[in-house]
Parts: structure tokens; C-alpha cells; sequence
């Protein structure tokens, strides 16, 4: 009987990360949506950008996904810090140092983006610094709990 | 210790949500804005230089002010060597208001004559080197550039001179008629003047002759020049030296060899 109420309780615990991960996908899916609506003319002159940006969206929300799923074990620091990393690397390299050269038809574009990739960078950083202090917290929370358990 | 945790949470994802709202406004804002490029227009300024002016109308309906607007064009002959440039900037459009602003660029003629005889006589492509600049919102500055090429018409195109008659004026002196031809290509009317000096083979200067040019633009125009020369200073070849003065530009000495 406790075995099953520990099982039943098991399979609630993994339906709720589940809908968790699916809610926060579905709600970060759907800014992107709103947002790309917005971005459609850059996707007129720059054909690569939609596709650029959606490997992004994809890559981030599976990287959300398995934080969500992995909440609660150590594991879910890894992710959130990969997240982070995952974030800045894709700023690194898609933004070329923050001056964006554009073609179009006998036209060239230069799109400045430095302030915007530095402010972006200090908010990785903010969460780079974040993620560092629930990690170090979750090893605090668990120590904690080995030593109460261990009295 | 999860206190701090969750205000920089808050503040990271406030900031982000900020940050990304106001540059994608900011772009998406960009197609309410209108750039009207009407026809450019050349003119002479009272300094006989030649003027164009392109003026731009600019109609900011986005959500946020621009900033820094400015045009800049390059003008350059075939080899890259600049021949003028000019540049007009705005400081700020602000949201809401349709501004109207005239581009000029300049060239001095009379400069570009000294510099070489070949704008004169000889239709060339120019190469133009547009740049429109602006921020974003006052923030995200973005440029786009073009080149294009410029037709230049030359005044003075395919200048040449006809057969050279001479005719005895007296027992001592002979006249010569030089017939000169050419076609004004350049955008304004051609007026002024035509002084010619003739040499013999030992460049001795042996007669000098002026006609007055009246050349409408995309005419053809023919005369010719009377010279009143010694009979014993002539021989069978030599070179003639021609300058040309106009309101716009004084010219020469175009060295033309005869015989």
C-alpha cells in the first residue's frame, strides 16, 4: 500500500514537471510567435534570419524543457547553465561582433547591434551569476539535509 | 539566500523583456517611415559651380524619434580620385512629423577643368558613393550605402579642328581660317570665348586669332578662326594652342598639332 501511494505520488510529481516544461514551452513559443509577426520585413530582406532565430527558439525551449524536467536534482543547474551559455555563444556568433552587414540588391545594410549584444551579455552574466547561486545553494540545501539526517 | 535568487530573476527577466520589446518596436517601427527621393536637380550657383540638389522628404510615422539622419555623397572618377563630396545631416526627426530637408553636393569646374582636360573634351561615367545613416529610436544606428555611376557630359566632346585655308591678306602677312567643331554635351549652355595661337615647327608664335562661342547645351557647333600671320613665319607644320573662356571655367592650352 505505501509503495503504491509513493508510486501514485511518483507519477503526480513527473505530470507536474511535465505540464510545467509544456506550460513555460508553450508560453515562450508564443512571444516568439507574437514577436516574429513583428520581425516578418527583416525576414523579407534577410532570408536566413527567420531560420537562424528558430534554431535559437528550438534549442532554448529543449534546453528548458529538460531543466524543467530535471528541477529538484542537480542536473537542472547544469542546464540552466548550459542555457546561459547556450544563450551568449549564439549571440557571439550570430551577431559577428555586433555590426551586421546586410546585402540587398545593390544595397548594402549595417545594422549596429553592439550596445544591444553588450547589454545582452551583462544580462547573461546577471544569470550566469544566478544560476551559479542556486547551484550553490541546492549543494548547501542538500548538505543540510545529510547532516539532519545523519544526527 | 533565495531571496537574492529570485530578485535577480526578476530583474534579469524584466530587463530582457525590455530589452528585446524595444529593439524589435524600434526595427518594426522602421515601416512607417517613408523616404520620398524626388528628382535631383543641377544647377549653376552664382559662383559658377555646379550644383545638386536632392531633396528628400522624410515622413517619421514609427513610434520613436530618429536620430542623426544624414546623407553623404561621394563623387569619384573612374580611378577612385575624389572629385567632391557633401553630406547633410538632421539631428533628430521626431515621431509624428514629415520632414523635408534638400541635399546639395557641389562641384567646382573651373576645378575639375584644371585638374583634367579630359571632363572636357571627353563623355565619362562618374562614380557616386551614396551613404544614408540614422539611429534607430535615437539608439540603433543603421547605414545602408549604394554605388552607382553618373553620366558626365563633356562640353567641349569631340573637339576638332577642320582643314586650315590660307589666303593672301597682303604682300607680308597671309590669313589663315581654322574651322573648329564640337558638340556641347554638358548640362548647361555653353558661352565665351576661344583664343587660339599659332606656332610654327620652331615654335615661334606667328599668329593669334579669337572667336566668341555660343553653344546651347546637346548642340552641335561649328565656326572657325581667323588668324593673321606673317608669310615668312609659316611653315609646313607646327601646333596650335587653344584656351577657352567661360563664365564657368577658363581652359587651356590645349596643344594641337597641324601640318
Amino acid at each position: 500500500m505505501t509503495e503504491e501511494k509513493k508510486d501514485s505520488k511518483r507519477k503526480q510529481h513527473i505530470i507536474s514537471k511535465l505540464l510545467k516544461a509544456t506550460i513555460k514551452a508553450v508560453i515562450f513559443y508564443g512571444i516568439y510567435f507574437v514577436l516574429s509577426m513583428f520581425l516578418t520585413p527583416i525576414s523579407e530582406i534577410v532570408p536566413s534570419f527567420q531560420q537562424t532565430v528558430e534554431l535559437f527558439v528550438m534549442v532554448y525551449i529543449s534546453l528548458m524543457i529538460i531543466g524543467e524536467l530535471t528541477r529538484g536534482t542537480v542536473f537542472q543547474h547544469f542546464f540552466n547553465t548550459a542555457k546561459v551559455f547556450f544563450v551568449m555563444l549564439y549571440l557571439i556568433f550570430s551577431l559577428k561582433r555586433g555590426i551586421i552587414n546586410i546585402p540587398f540588391q545593390n544595397i548594402s545594410l549595417m545594422i549596429d547591434l553592439r550596445l544591444f549584444m553588450a547589454i545582452a551579455m551583462l544580462l547573461s552574466l546577471l544569470g550566469l551569476a544566478k544560476c551559479m547561486l542556486q547551484a550553490i545553494n541546492y549543494l548547501n540545501e542538500k548538505a543540510g539535509e545529510a547532516h539532519f539526517s545523519s544526527l | 539566500m533565495k531571496i537574492p535568487i529570485r530578485m535577480i530573476s526578476i530583474a534579469t527577466s524584466f530587463f530582457w523583456f525590455f530589452l528585446i520589446v524595444f529593439y524589435v518596436s524600434a526595427v518594426y517601427s522602421m515601416k512607417d517611415v517613408q523616404f520620398g527621393f524626388e528628382e535631383p536637380q543641377t544647377m549653376l550657383t552664382s559662383r559658377n559651380q555646379m550644383l545638386f540638389c536632392l531633396p528628400i522628404k522624410i515622413d517619421n510615422k514609427g513610434y520613436y524619434n530618429i536620430g542623426s539622419f544624414n546623407v553623404t555623397t561621394k563623387i569619384s572618377d573612374k580611378e577612385g580620385f575624389p572629385i567632391t563630396q557633401g553630406s547633410t545631416f538632421i539631428p533628430v526627426i521626431e515621431r509624428g512629423r514629415q520632414t523635408t530637408v534638400t541635399h546639395n553636393v557641389t562641384i567646382n569646374i573651373d576645378d575639375l577643368f584644371q585638374n583634367s582636360q579630359d571632363y572636357l573634351f571627353n563623355d565619362m561615367e562618374l562614380e557616386v558613393h551614396e551613404t544614408v545613416g540614422m539611429k534607430l529610436a535615437e539608439v540603433i544606428p543603421i547605414q545602408a550605402s549604394t554605388n552607382f555611376s553618373m553620366p558626365w557630359g563633356a562640353p567641349l566632346y569631340n573637339f576638332t579642328l577642320g582643314e586650315i585655308e590660307y589666303a593672301i591678306c597682303n604682300l607680308t602677312h597671309v590669313t589663315v581660317t581654322i574651322p573648329i567643331s564640337f558638340e556641347n554635351h554638358a548640362f548647361f549652355n555653353l558661352t565665351g570665348s576661344l583664343r587660339m595661337c599659332m606656332y610654327n615647327s620652331t615654335s615661334v608664335l606667328i599668329g593669334e586669332g579669337q572667336t566668341r562661342i555660343e553653344a546651347p547645351q546637346n548642340t552641335f557647333y561649328q565656326e572657325h578662326v581667323e588668324l593673321t600671320v606673317p608669310s615668312i613665319g609659316i611653315t609646313e607644320d607646327g601646333y596650335l594652342e587653344v584656351y577657352f573662356s567661360t563664365p564657368f571655367f577658363n581652359s587651356g592650352p590645349a596643344v594641337i598639332p597641324y601640318d
